[in-house]
């Protein structure tokens, strides 16, 4: 049963620009995902169908292409974040609070394991985001370099194979689609799996679309965080952290 | 025999002869028609370039003779076809029946002719060059002859298969043009031409254009840029300013400001909060309730200048969807060519719309002076380019139509630029030549009005409505 229905205090965990910035990714990743698919799996009847109905295999080619470019554009604005956090805001990548993974989240993974096997009774004490929430960020975050490196070999062949031997082509449409699978099953079963279908947070974790988080689910789930926050903060539900 | 036997004898053996001599006729005739070299001559493989340099050496053995000609009016018109040129072309692994898709059969001629279409798609994207060359056939630019010619009565420029002389010449040599040479754009456009082309090479529209224009997704002439750039240098000032201004209690921070502004939009827009916003766009923005509730004529005026420009970017937008989407849709063809009936027509009454709004503001704010019409400069200055610019593109397409002869029947759907080119047509004074001043004209003054938008009354476009938004709960 979800936590987040009794009403308590409620602290900010996502910034607007993190709420805007997942809700673009989750409809373009769906976009992509939906008129890539129903390209390369062309000779199904389905594929087609769907391809009809958006006016064509042009239509679908190029709202493919804008699906990316406004996924990619995502990733610009996330690396621009990052450069605006360090530099002008004086922030730190590295730390409890961050978002990359650091030696800490080797022994989390080693702990929680222990817990979920019962050789531990409680889990480990989770900073502000546990490795499995690092590594949905990550694979989306690298997986994009990598399916953007390849769709644009795809997009532009003539120009790259002026200085690319042809086979690239051919790789970058095989890594392409490869990957392409990866990601979708990655994105729809395992993520929102782990996101949504929990016990703790089902039928839905709201919290990327509020921003908000309830005490208790800082309190339950990222115990190392909340023992972080300093008593003014701990003290101001949903203000500045 | 009986006469009736013999009667019906005589009838059976009739049939059976007409039927025979029938089908003899049916069978000489229907091979007379389809006659196809391809029936017996085996095709090669078309899908490897093997193949294809096979089919071609099969036409080299005829047409690499410079023996090898056609009759055109009583005259011998080579039709060798110089391996040298070919294999330099673009099509040099293209087989010549994938063009030339009707010759492959007795009698050995082209009925159709090439369409580049059949490969290319009809592209008329608005990055410049083929938007504006509509009536253009594809090798009246991309073949290297110099002799090209206007179909006035089927408003078509196309290649000509006689030279200045009336002398017929040959077509066969298929040097294709370098489209990235200078010279390549001076074999039209240039003085006393006679497919109808200014002498200007004009640049493509800019993206700014939109709010008119179906226009390409770049920057264009140097002048947009410059007035990009003042703009938004003005609306960073502006921004600047409003930010001194203290949000939800911040009054140092500019990074809390934003943090909690945006949070006061998010919180709106996923609310119950999100239906009075909603209202408000559609009565106050969209509907002017607050300009009716001033006075009738008023929103009348605002009306016709807003409407129509409103109207025009939605059209330009959808335009650049639909050419985005399904290029080759006839929807989108009729869209994007300026001549069609609904889009000269929806220009012209539009255009007309937005200058009688500025008409008739100029009237009421020198002439009638009604008592609650404080003429101010700012509001002067707006409306002055507002109206240059609408007269000014009346000017360039009233110019247009006639320079590029367009055939009354199309040219009348545009019917004030029509009338234009009529009043122009009186006066002689080489129009060809002048209307790259006039479309740089009217360029200059829309760089003038995106550089002014952040300045001046007209920053009212942005401003009113995020206003209205604001104070969403007042009625």
């Amino acid at each position: 049963m979800s936590d987040q229905n009794v009403n308590q205090q409620v602290y900010w965990r996502f910034s607007v620009l993190q709420r805007t910035v997942h809700l673009i990714v989750m409809f373009a990743f769906i976009g992509v995902g939906l008129t890539g698919f129903s390209m390369a799996l062309s000779s199904m009847a389905p594929a087609r169908s769907f391809v009809w109905f958006l006016g064509g295999i042009d239509s679908v080619r190029y709202l493919h292409r804008c699906f990316a470019v406004t996924l990619y554009f995502c990733v610009v604005v996330e690396v621009l974040w990052v450069l605006y956090f360090k530099f002008l805001l004086r922030g730190k990548l590295l730390g409890p609070n961050s978002i990359c993974f650091g030696f800490k989240d080797l022994n989390f993974f080693k702990e929680h394991i222990k817990y979920l096997l019962g050789i531990r009774a409680t889990p480990p004490p989770f900073d502000r985001f546990a490795y499995w929430e690092k590594l949905d960020y990550w694979t989306l975050f690298i997986g994009m370099q990598t399916m953007g490196l390849t769709g644009i070999l795809l997009w532009f062949p003539e120009f790259f194979s002026r200085f690319l031997p042809g086979v690239c082509i051919n790789l970058a449409q095989v890594l392409h689609f490869d990957e392409a699978i990866l990601a979708v099953l990655y994105k729809f079963f395992i993520h929102t799996t782990v996101r949504h279908l929990r016990p703790e947070v089902y039928p839905g974790d709201w919290t990327i679309f509020t921003g908000q988080v309830t005490k208790e689910t800082i309190m339950r789930a990222h115990p190392g965080e909340w023992a972080l926050m300093s008593e003014n903060q701990q003290g101001a539900p949903v203000g500045d952290q | 025999m009986k006469p009736r036997l013999q009667t019906s004898a005589l009838i059976l053996c009739a049939t059976v002869c007409c039927l025979i001599a029938g089908w003899m006729v049916g069978v000489s005739r229907a091979a007379e028609q389809s006659a196809d070299c391809l029936d017996c001559h085996r095709q090669r493989n078309l899908n490897s370039n093997a193949g294809i340099l096979s089919a071609q050496i099969f036409c080299y053995n005829c047409h690499q003779d410079p023996a090898s000609h056609g009759d055109f009016r009583a005259s011998k018109v080579s039709l060798q076809v110089k391996p040298e040129y070919f294999l330099k072309s673009p099509h040099r692994l293209v087989a010549c029946i994938q063009c030339h898709r009707s010759v492959a059969q007795s009698p050995h001629r082209s009925l159709s002719g090439v369409k580049c279409v059949n490969c290319h798609p009809e592209f008329f994207g608005a990055a410049g060059t083929h938007s504006e060359h509509q009536r253009v056939r594809c090798e009246a630019c991309h073949t290297d002859s110099p002799f090209v010619i206007l179909d006035v009565a089927n408003n078509e420029v196309k290649l000509s298969h006689t030279n200045s002389k009336l002398v017929p010449i040959s077509l066969a040599e298929h040097k294709t043009t370098d489209v990235n040479q200078q010279e390549f754009c001076s074999r039209c456009h240039k003085p006393d031409n006679q497919v109808g082309a200014p002498v200007a090479v004009l640049p493509s529209k800019s993206f700014v254009c939109i709010a008119c224009h179906y226009s390409p997704l770049r920057m264009g002439n140097p002048i947009f840029l410059i007035a990009i750039i003042i703009a938004i240098i003005g609306i960073i000032g502006t921004l600047i300013f409003w930010f001194k201004a203290g949000v939800q209690g911040e009054v140092s921070s500019v990074h809390r400001k934003f943090q909690l502004g945006s949070e006061v939009v998010w919180s709106k827009i996923f609310s119950k909060e999100f239906f009075p916003i909603l209202k408000t766009v559609i009565y106050d923005i969209l509907l002017q309730r607050r300009i009716l509730a001033n006075g009738v004529s008023r929103w009348f005026i605002h009306s016709l200048i807003f409407y129509s420009f409103f109207a025009r970017f939605v059209l330009s937008f959808a335009t650049i969807l639909f050419q985005k989407i399904a290029p080759e849709a006839a929807l989108t063809l009729t869209l994007v060519n300026k001549d069609s009936p609904f889009i000269a027509t929806f220009n012209d009454l539009t255009g007309l719309f937005i200058l009688a709004g500025v008409i008739w503001a100029m009237v009421r704010r020198f002439i009638t002076k009604p008592e609650y019409v404080a003429t101010q400069e700012q509001d002067t200055i707006a409306l002055v380019i507002i109206g240059l610019v609408t007269f000014s593109g009346f000017v360039v397409e009233g110019t247009r139509i006639l320079i590029a002869q367009i055939p009354e029947q199309v040219a009348m759907s545009a019917f004030a630029g029509y009338l234009m080119s009529r009043l122009f047509s009186i006066i002689n004074i080489g129009w060809q030549s002048v209307y790259g001043y006039i479309w740089y004209t009217h360029a200059l003054l829309w760089a003038l009005f995106i550089a002014y938008l952040p300045f001046g009354k007209l920053k009212h476009i942005f401003t009113t409505p995020l206003s209205l938004l604001l104070n969403y709960k007042k009625e």
